[in-house]
């Protein structure tokens, strides 16, 4: 894993120096809201519903299992007793103090951890691929690019105030499991026909009020050649993002208004000027940066197959387990999404029985995932009996990765102030309508993905089934949409029509998947099955009541 | 209508965070701050709407509260009209908080 260097230990710890001086004064009233309010927001500290929300930076989704105890650790001193993963591979904690949370940033320091630019105009932790390092199908571990994308970008004097936020996803597999498209700037890592490797380079993605799916803005772009040209691009949405209006300000908008081919003009423009290329990382550099993240001591080990007459064992082996590229070894994922929890949620228990795992059998490294869920990378396989036992002690051993039970789910109306609707509930029903695990199994992979309002944090726009909660005369109501896709075929929802309640709306999805059960042909998924058939023989079933 | 100046309409409550732990708070009859909505002022009179006002101008300035703005109020149910505030009263419905135990809790 990246440690820190001496640059970045002193900045961070200046940092929490900083805004403990930030928060005296606001507490001795030096400071008045007004004034406060950006500095908390750039150290990560919102203030919510019912209280404060901490949110932990989780560069690239990578922890180690000291941090992960960190985590647990300030769960219990500071909150209660629990945190939650976010689709940005983040942790937030939902109810700190604001006294305390000069502590907090400085027990995370002492774990290299942090809070800054999770929050505010700027460039937000670089997300990844959750499987990096360990999957098969990748060109390489695209972390080390997300580590120099995070060195680059961390307090960067010209963009700490752009337009808007800003969001930036690696992937180095065909495969999408980041989902790049829905990104400011998604980075896919390519091979070229000469055999060199460099960048695809995806631009003005991203969900919200307005869901747009990026597009390519340069279709192999040298490896050499990534800061000065992602500098390029930020320099154009800095120059020309539009600041008059908040709801048009991120980049999506600027490129959906200027066009493609003259946004790429522009960017190209503004990179000539950019040469020579004196902010290039070098190859050296990279190398080095490239070293900290070296495969674990794999042992030399053959390929074993594990198979168990225990159904709910050999769910999980299905589901939940993959194989990692070393012969012998596989990637576990733990679900955290148990039928009557909020999707995402972890006890701090359960944080600490994930890092004793991950020491005892993951070389320490555990990952979150944009699905709420954790993954032990570099798992030998015949181990795999032994931890699934241990994860069924945790109550973190459900095989329903990728299943309909598996939901994506934002805090909704429990817990946030933007919020028109509550959407922990509504995926707690569906767990519960659907959690016979026969028939999910049945049903196979199934997407569902929960907002409580229409920015979007629970991905509603790409779920196979999406689901945004409304709010009309006091009463939540849901809207549908069908056919989104969150993988590399990136598609959006189409909106189905009037909403529903829970009651019905959990009644109309059941609609749909028998409906799709009955139609579908050989190894059709859900999503293919829309497809092929369209989403308007779905919405008939989804409306047959109404 | 929630707003901080009182722009609303029928029985009126005045609600902040505290700047402290950030939790919810509504203004009692006594002019103090409490957690518990039960003990809010609720009011329709001007007179009252107006002092109100200013205690939570004050309240800003000493620093105990943060952004204090009046809601309107249910005159038959004693709740407040918005879905949101009715959540502010209420708490989650749902809360992880509620698996742990309680003594390894610092709230
Ligand atoms: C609780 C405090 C939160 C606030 C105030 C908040 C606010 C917002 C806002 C305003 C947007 C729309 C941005 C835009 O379209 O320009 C947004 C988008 C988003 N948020 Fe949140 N959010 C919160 C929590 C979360 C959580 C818990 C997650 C993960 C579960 C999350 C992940 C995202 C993602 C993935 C998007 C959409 C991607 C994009 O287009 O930026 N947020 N959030
Ligand atoms: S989608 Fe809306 S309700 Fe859900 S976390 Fe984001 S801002 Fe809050």
């Amino acid at each position: 894993m990246y440690r820190y260097d001496e640059f970045d230990a002193d900045m961070v710890s200046s940092r929490v120096e900083q805004f403990k001086a930030q928060v005296e004064r606001r507490l001795s009233g030096a400071l008045s809201e007004a004034e406060f309010r950006p500095l908390r927001l750039m150290n990560g500290l919102y203030l919510q519903l019912h209280a404060y929300m901490l949110r932990v930076a989780v560069p690239y989704g990578t922890l180690n299992s000291t941090q992960m105890r960190k985590l647990a650790e300030l769960a219990d001193k500071y909150d209660r007793g629990y945190g939650h993963i976010t689709t940005r591979q983040n942790v937030q904690f939902n109810w700190p103090e604001l006294t305390d949370v000069p502590d907090m940033l400085k027990e995370l320091a002492s774990v290299e951890m942090h809070a800054i630019q999770t929050s505010g105009n700027c460039i937000r932790n670089v997300t990844s691929d959750p499987y990096a390092g360990a999957i098969a199908d990748e060109i390489e571990d695209p972390r080390p690019t997300c580590e120099i994308l995070r060195q680059w970008s961390t307090l960067h004097p010209e963009f700490a105030f752009l337009p808007r936020k800003f969001k930036i996803a690696v992937i180095a597999s065909k495969k999408d499991r980041a989902l790049i498209r829905a990104h400011d700037i998604g980075l896919e890592i390519i091979e070229n026909d000469a055999g060199d490797i460099g960048y695809r380079v995806y631009v003005g993605g991203g969900l919200g009020r307005t869901p747009v799916i990026g597009q390519v803005l340069r279709d192999f772009l040298p490896r050499v050649e990534l800061l000065p040209y992602l500098e390029a691009t930020l320099r154009i949405y800095n120059r020309y993002g539009r600041r008059d209006n908040k709801y048009k300000a991120r980049i999506k908008i600027l490129v959906q208004e200027t066009g493609i081919e003259d946004f790429r003009k522009q960017v190209e423009a503004e990179y000539a000027e950019l040469v020579p290329l004196d902010i290039a990382v070098s190859p050296e550099e990279v190398e080095r940066i490239t070293q900290y993240f070296s495969p674990p001591d794999y042992k030399d080990l053959e390929d074993v197959e594990v198979k168990s007459d225990d159904p709910a064992f050999a769910r999980w082996l299905k589901h939940n387990v993959l194989e990692n590229k070393t012969p012998g070894y596989s990637i576990v994922n733990i679900s955290l999404k148990p039928k009557d929890r909020a999707p995402g949620d972890v006890t701090s228990e359960q944080m600490r029985i994930a890092a004793d795992l991950a020491d005892e059998f993951s070389f320490s490294e555990i990952r979150t995932t944009h699905q709420q869920n954790l993954v032990l990378p570099y798992v030998e396989t015949q181990e795999l009996e032994n931890i699934y036992k241990k994860l069924v002690g945790a109550k973190m051993s459900e095989g329903n990765i990728g299943l309909i039970s598996d939901i994506i789910c934002c805090p909704g109306m429990d817990f946030c102030s933007l919020a028109t609707a509550r959407s922990i509930p509504v995926s707690q029903a569906i767990a519960e309508r659907f959690w016979d695990p026969e028939r999910q199994a049945v049903i196979g992979e199934m997407q569902i993905k929960i907002s409580g309002c229409i920015n979007a944090c629970g991905h509603h726009h790409v779920g196979h089934i999406g689901i945004l909660g409304l709010e009309k005369a006091g009463v939540e109501f849901y809207q549908v949409k069908i056919g989104g896709d969150p993988s590399e075929n990136t598609a959006l929802g189409q909106i189905t029509g009037p909403g529903f309640s829970q009651e019905e709306l959990i009644d109309g999805i059941e609609r749909m998947v028998d409906h799709y059960i009955e139609i579908r042909e050989d190894e059709e998924r859900f999503i293919d099955t829309v497809r092929r058939a369209g989403v308007e023989t779905f919405k008939e079933v989804l409306y047959v009541d109404a | 209508m929630s707003s901080a100046k009182h722009k609303g309409k029928g029985p009126q409550s005045l609600t902040a965070n505290t700047l402290r732990d950030g939790l919810s708070v509504w203004l009692t009859a006594e002019f103090d701050w409490s957690m518990k909505y039960s003990e809010a002022l609720i009011t329709e009179d001007d007179k009252i709407i107006e002092k109100m006002e200013s205690i939570g101008e004050e309240s800003e300035r000493a620093n105990d509260v943060v952004a204090p703005y009046f809601i309107d109020v249910e005159a038959e149910s004693g709740l407040p009209v918005r879905y949101r505030e009715k959540f502010r009263v209420r708490g989650p419905s749902y809360d992880t908080a509620t698996l742990v135990p309680l003594d390894i809790q610092k709230v």
